[in-house]
């Protein structure tokens, strides 16, 4: 079989995500579950799922490239690459024109910046602290015994300005529970949680120029926190059409960019560094 | 292959438990080629051979400082890593000094053990870290120094003497210790967040070393010679001077020092300051780093990236993060850390002078223009490719990314600049696994940077649009 599969693997700490491309970068398949205890493992499934969804058997993988949390896990990947890289690199190929990009990720938060030419110019990421993340939500939504979706769905009938007092998770779960018994409206109390995370972007979001792109999980699944961070940043935020994998697909890309540009794909000198060829 | 375990004269302390897991699954490091075996092909880090006399001269320098505090006709001193100590070591006290203990709690990763302790006797736990750990350990009864040296722990202080010029948390930390051991806490507080140092202000300084001296004098029935003060302070800037140019090797390409050997093997400069044992050992330390400029022998084979560190070490995570930088081939040329004992050479006179302008003129103790304009002249003559800010969460003095500094030196100077957040001594203000990501996603960064401008990619038709995405629920 012709090796003409371009596979990106995406680790992250809640869910693993695995795009295939073709060589001409199109989107054959996708897949994604939790990552559970074993990074491995989860890679491992999601890139059989993936691959089946294409219709493709293991021997047509050219080139893999893993990122997330658990990227040195992945036992398919040829190489691996920061998360940021990667989002930066899939965000790009949905909108060649944009200039940042908010990855709101189950652990992490990271806003990136891209150049004119599109290479990666500078990011933040955010400290330690799941204030602002994906697991800020989760946490909230196990502390209330509702679904994140039923957070998001009561959040988007919200009208009122709520805006929470506390970034971190913990005090932002006391608070919610005192607005609760001070009868403040669900949905207005499910907005101001998104606002929060909103708030801490805009804190490490130095630059707005040009286009802002929104990526992560999070996203995919919350779009009044796209809400919340258009109003925050007053400006139109793009959401791919797979905000969840647009680090898999980015590192994808970059397998399929660093296998066209190789010599011999799959085969690495010894001791070769860690690379990241965008172009 | 067993990578050779290179560096640090005293256990850096802890297995590193991810790291075994990795080999043992046999899953490759960071970089490395599908076919290999973890360790196969990696460039080996060449030992400083130095360090073997820095061992025994750090064992010499400890069971004396315990020899001292059990012999009746010897007095033990603790002083601050930056403050008088040439005076004590001139008035024969046996020298201490406590910051060092903190660090080597952190990095046997003991700190967060024993900080509860300081914070039970209501220490905050968002105070120095390594006072915290230092009054923790002491209340638990307890040091490292035991498993490393065989003794019981930092020696029982006769005297404690700091000076404010890095912060004012030492005040406190050594008036713990002379509540404890009921002895006398004396101090020097310089001004403090200098812009110019001004005759006024070596003036000042020098008035509070003379009533230092006049304390001890009156409180141990002792007099400082003069001369043999003199003969201190040459000794100790000659170390000092000697230390600066070990550093200055760093400028070659490749580096033939990188901060994670600067943080070992500045041990001398600090503890044996005033001493001749200080010198002897950065003569041997400059010979060998030379002989590596002329054999361009790098601390990180294959060279790519020239990282300037600002900021603390992160104790407790010293290893994994020398390991990332050397997987990454980058190297940390430069760092306010192993400079702040580079002082300005004695060229005779007075004595007192030289302390006094010396200890007003470090980095910790100046303003935000004057530590701004020290960094860039630092990060040009070493030629650095980028900066990584050390933000120490209970560090706040050692801390330079708190008020704009990093922005302004990517905005004017277009350096790229990464803060990461962490601590000097208490791990758990540090996330391993966030800050590998960052320092890799940093070098990616400066990958980009040193590949130069490209042009823009041309939007791809294909790419995965709502219409053309299929395989599976989004």
């Amino acid at each position: 079989m012709t090796r003409a599969a371009y596979i990106g693997i995406d680790a992250g700490s809640s869910a693993t995500k695995c795009v295939v491309i073709d060589p001409a970068a199109r989107l054959l398949a996708h897949a994604v579950m939790p990552s559970g205890f074993d990074y491995g493992e989860a890679a491992e499934r999601a890139l059989a799922i993936a691959l089946d969804r294409a219709g493709l058997t293991p021997d047509a993988i050219a080139h893999c490239v893993s990122t997330g949390y658990g990227r040195d896990r992945v036992v398919a990947a040829d190489r691996h690459v920061t998360e940021v890289t990667c989002h930066a690199r899939g965000a790009r190929e949905w909108y060649p024109q944009v200039r940042s990009i908010i990855d709101i990720g189950g652990q992490d938060t990271k806003v990136i910046w891209l150049n004119a030419h599109g290479r990666l110019a500078d990011y933040r990421m955010n400290a330690k602290c799941a204030a602002g993340t994906g697991t800020f939500l989760e946490s909230i939504a196990l502390k209330l015994g509702v679904t994140l979706r039923k957070i998001d769905e009561l959040a988007l009938t919200s009208t009122a300005r709520t805006v929470m007092n506390s970034y971190c998770t913990v005090f932002t779960g006391t608070e919610v529970i005192e607005r609760i018994k001070a009868g403040e409206p669900r949905q207005d109390i499910s907005m101001g949680l998104f606002r929060s995370i909103a708030a801490r972007v805009f804190e490490m979001l130095a630059s707005r120029d040009g286009p802002v792109a929104a990526t992560g999980g999070v996203v995919a699944h919350c779009r009044a926190l796209v809400r919340a961070l258009e109003e925050v940043l007053e400006t139109k935020v793009l959401l791919p059409p797979l905000p969840q994998h647009a680090g898999a697909y980015g590192a994808a890309l970059l397998a399929r960019e660093a296998s066209l540009t190789a010599t011999a794909p799959r085969q690495h000198a010894a001791g070769e560094p860690l690379r990241t060829e965008l172009e | 292959m067993t990578r050779k375990r290179i560096g640090p004269p005293h256990d850096w302390g802890g297995s590193d438990p991810g790291r075994l897991r990795h080999c043992r699954k046999g899953f490759r490091m960071s970089g490395q080629a599908k076919q290999e075996t973890p360790a196969r092909g990696r460039p080996t880090r060449v030992e400083i051979a130095a360090q073997h006399r820095l061992r025994e001269l750090l064992r010499e320098y400890f069971l004396d400082l315990d020899a001292a505090a059990k012999d009746p006709r010897r007095r033990v001193a603790w002083c601050t890593s930056v403050g008088p100590c040439e005076i004590l070591v001139a008035m024969g006290f046996a020298t201490a000094f406590p910051e060092n203990h903190g660090a080597l709690l952190g990095v046997r990763r003991l700190s967060h053990r024993f900080i509860p302790y300081a914070v039970s006797a209501g220490y905050c736990a968002e105070s120095c870290s390594y006072m915290n750990a230092d009054i923790g350990a002491a209340l638990a009864g307890q040091s490292p120094l035991r498993d490393s040296y065989g003794i019981d722990g930092p020696p029982r202080p006769d005297l404690l003497v700091y000076s404010t010029n890095q912060c004012r948390e030492v005040q406190d930390w050594f008036s713990f210790f002379g509540r404890r051991h009921g002895v006398p806490v004396l101090g020097v507080r310089p001004p403090r967040q200098l812009g110019a140092v001004t005759a006024a202000h070596v003036a000042f300084v020098r008035g509070e070393l003379l009533r230092l001296i006049e304390q001890i004098e009156a409180h141990f029935g002792l007099k400082l010679d003069m001369g043999r003060l003199e003969e201190t302070v040459a000794l100790s800037s000659r170390a000092s001077a000697l230390w600066r140019e070990v550093l200055e090797t760093a400028r070659a390409r490749p580096a033939p020092f990188s901060f994670w050997d600067g943080v070992i093997h500045m041990a001398p400069v600090i503890l044996l300051r005033g001493s001749p044992a200080a010198v002897a050992y950065y003569e041997l330390l400059l010979a060998e780093m030379r002989q590596r400029v002329r054999e361009g022998v790098g601390a990180v084979p294959g060279e790519r990236f020239r990282i300037y560190w600002e900021g603390m070490p992160v104790w407790p995570r010293i290893r994994e993060l020398s390991e990332k930088f050397f997987e990454l081939r980058a190297a940390v040329v430069a760092s306010t850390y192993c400079n702040s004992w580079a002082f300005e050479p004695y060229a005779g006179g007075d004595p007192l002078e030289w302390m006094a302008r010396t200890s007003i003129e470090i980095f910790i103790n100046r303003d935000e223009p004057t530590k701004e304009a020290f960094l860039v002249e630092l990060f040009e003559r070493f030629g650095v490719d980028g900066v990584i800010f050390h933000n120490a969460r209970t560090c706040p003095n050692n801390s330079n990314s708190r008020f704009g500094m990093p922005a302004r030196l990517r905005e004017q100077r277009g350096l790229p600049v990464l803060v990461i957040d962490g601590d000097l001594s208490d791990q758990r203000f540090f996330s391993t696994a966030q800050t590998l990501t960052n320092v890799e996603a940093f070098c990616e960064q400066l990958e980009q940077i040193q590949a130069g401008p490209q042009p823009r990619l041309p939007a791809n038709p294909r790419a995965a649009t709502a219409a053309n995405v299929a395989g599976g629920p989004a």
